[in-house]
């Protein structure tokens, strides 16, 4: 796809992804502003919106099998607290791929609120992966407000590496009938970090299907909350709706704190919902050092197991094998680096 | 004949509860020592200990294995000199192919050994070869360890892993449980094909069925945490005729 830029110079390259994936093509935003407008013939325009943040819409039935990555960065300024809104429109009938990928570059502390409006037309499909790698003094809130039409499809892939308290509020209005929304996420937290995770899944109409599949491995103090409702609306029949929450708790003063509700006001419906925490399994462990592999390499070979499923659901390959490494260097503590310039993980 | 292991006097239990009660045998190279008894009577409890599971606690006694006290190992450290415990029940590792899998094994054995990493090819080659020992398909190789495999797959892929790591001293916990005849072939087979002058199988089994296939030259009947009957092979074959009460009982 010849995409093209309003290239700006002033960027220095340290901003950039270093090693851009294939397909991918970049735009930047710092502070909320949006630095580079792309726009790929009539099918995509990405413009600044006002006064912060971005607008993203994707014509009525453009075909962009490349993905747009939007690296959205906190860098140093004045600007503790920092609010901004950005929509997305998917046009009807359309197909596209998007990688938002939220870094810290300096070691500030920073408060940030950003707002996701995303709007799924009529029978287009979307795929979403969000890759938050923020630091210990960042506090990032995003609220999700998703709308999907009729015959839509959105997977939305949040890969939450880094930050010191992660939020992720997401609103989910499925308003047309033959909507499926999935929603999977995994997140690492460590020392005293915290992530939060609020799923309002609101089945309005009859013959939508969600689903949605959380996985959270939690070190040391860390602290991590879950949040899920499915609400089926009166009428809203042959809903099928699925909710999973799963933790993984390598240390005794880590906490999760999980809520999986479920408010269904229709009876021709098939919906579950299930939250575990649990520890690593000591017979695996025993497996796999029988064989010769070191207790640390095993632990880690039993996180990445446990968290393999939700990676598992992003269908764009080199991304995926990308995350697999982003998340291996985390859980074997080599990614403090990257606090200063997050921008080394890509 | 070069003594691989000895054990002297084994007491282990588990959450307060003595399961081995005593235990003596030696294992010299070249042997094939066969391990049978009812359920409960300590068999998978001492294979695991000899694995070095840590929520066994051994109270008495000791092991000796190739000159080294093994019960002061972890069990990555005895899998380097060459111990390996094939599972009753195999574990499930998603998202870990079991070619990366066998990679860090070998690669973690040869470090010990102060070799260099193989090369991607050599890995291959082996891999290959390995895997025709126990007539594996080569679509076993990328996909994750043990996940969606039947229980003969597991087993046999059990014995693949036996085949990469070339141990010295290879324990098979109830290898033969949940096999059809075919896959029961297969394991044996692989077995007999690894068996080489210098190293040594304990098999451990409550039927005699898959002593048709690997013949023990020597059979322990072990009750109640203790060996109570130590013989030839004839012994496997007695055991299934009459059953085990002649020996608790005598």
């Amino acid at each position: 796809m010849a995409l093209q830029y309003k290239y700006n110079p002033a960027i220095p390259d340290v901003f950039r992804c270093r090693v851009p994936l294939p397909g991918t093509h970049q735009a930047y935003l710092s502070n909320g502003l949006l630095h580079e407008e792309v726009s790929y013939e009539d099918k995509l325009h990405l413009s600044a919106s006002s006064p912060k943040g971005f607008d993203l819409k994707i014509s009525p039935g453009a075909q962009i099998p490349d993905t747009l990555q939007i690296i959205s960065v906190r860098e140093t300024g004045q600007i503790v607290e920092l609010q901004f809104s950005n929509s997305l429109d998917f046009g009807a009938g359309s197909d596209s791929n998007l990688l938002l990928c939220t870094h810290t570059l300096s070691l500030d502390e920073f408060v940030t609120l950003s707002e996701l409006n995303i709007n799924v037309q009529q029978g287009s499909r979307v795929n979403i992966v969000i890759m938050q790698n923020e630091h210990n003094g960042s506090s990032h809130k995003m609220n999700f407000k998703i709308k999907q039409a009729k015959d839509s499809y959105l997977r939305l892939n949040i890969v939450s590496l880094h930050g010191a308290r992660l939020e992720n509020n997401i609103d989910v209005d499925l308003e047309g009938e033959g909507g499926i929304c999935e929603l999977n996420g995994v997140y690492l937290v460590s020392g005293k970090q915290e992530i939060l995770t609020f799923v309002n899944m609101k089945h309005l109409v009859p013959n939508c299907h969600s689903s949605q599949l959380f996985k959270g491995i939690l070190d040391n103090e860390s602290r991590a909350v879950f949040s899920g409702l499915i609400n089926v609306a009166k009428g809203a029949q042959k809903t099928e709706a699925y909710q999973a929450n799963h933790n993984l708790l390598l240390s005794r003063k880590a906490k999760v704190y999980a809520q999986p509700h479920l408010e269904i006001n229709a009876d021709d419906v098939k919906c579950s919902h299930g939250a575990t925490s649990g520890r690593l399994d000591e017979f695996a462990l025993f497996y796999m050092r029988s064989r010769g592999i070191g207790l640390k390499e095993a632990k880690l070979l039993q996180q990445l197991a446990f968290i393999y499923d939700v990676l598992e659901k992003v269908n764009n390959v080199p991304l995926r094998n990308r995350l697999q490494e982003l998340v291996e260097s985390r859980l074997r503590g080599e990614f403090e680096q990257c606090a200063n310039c997050s921008i080394n993980c890509c | 004949m070069n003594k691989i292991l000895e054990i002297k006097g084994l007491r282990a239990s588990i959450e307060g509860k003595e399961i081995l009660k005593g235990i003596d045998f030696s294992v010299n190279e070249g042997e094939v020592h066969a391990i049978m008894g009812p359920n409960g009577s300590g068999k998978s409890t001492l294979s695991a200990v000899l694995a070095g599971r840590e929520n066994f606690v051994v109270t008495a006694g000791e092991v000796i294995y190739l000159g080294e006290n093994l019960l002061d190992l972890a069990p990555e450290e005895r899998a380097h000199r060459g111990i390996f415990l094939g599972f009753q029940y195999p574990v499930e590792i998603p998202g870990v192919s079991n070619v990366n899998f066998m990679k860090t094994a070998i690669n973690e054995k040869r470090k010990f050994a102060n070799l260099p990493p193989l090369s991607a090819a050599e890995f291959l080659k082996m891999m290959r070869e390995k895997m025709a020992v126990v007539e594996m398909d080569s679509s076993f190789s990328g996909r994750g360890v043990n996940v969606g495999f039947s229980g003969g797959e597991k087993k046999r892929n059990e014995i693949f892993q036996m085949a990469m790591l070339e141990p010295k001293l290879a324990i098979l916990d109830e290898t033969d449980s949940g096999l059809d005849v075919d896959a029961l072939r297969i394991v044996a087979t692989g077995v007999n094909k690894l068996k080489r002058p210098d190293n040594a199988f304990i098999i451990i089994t409550h039927y005699q069925r898959l002593l048709n296939y690997i013949v023990p030259d020597i059979v322990h009947v072990l009750y109640d945490g203790k060996i109570i009957k130590t013989a030839g092979k004839e012994l496997a074959l007695e055991v299934e005729n009459r059953g085990y009460d002649w020996l608790i009982n005598g």
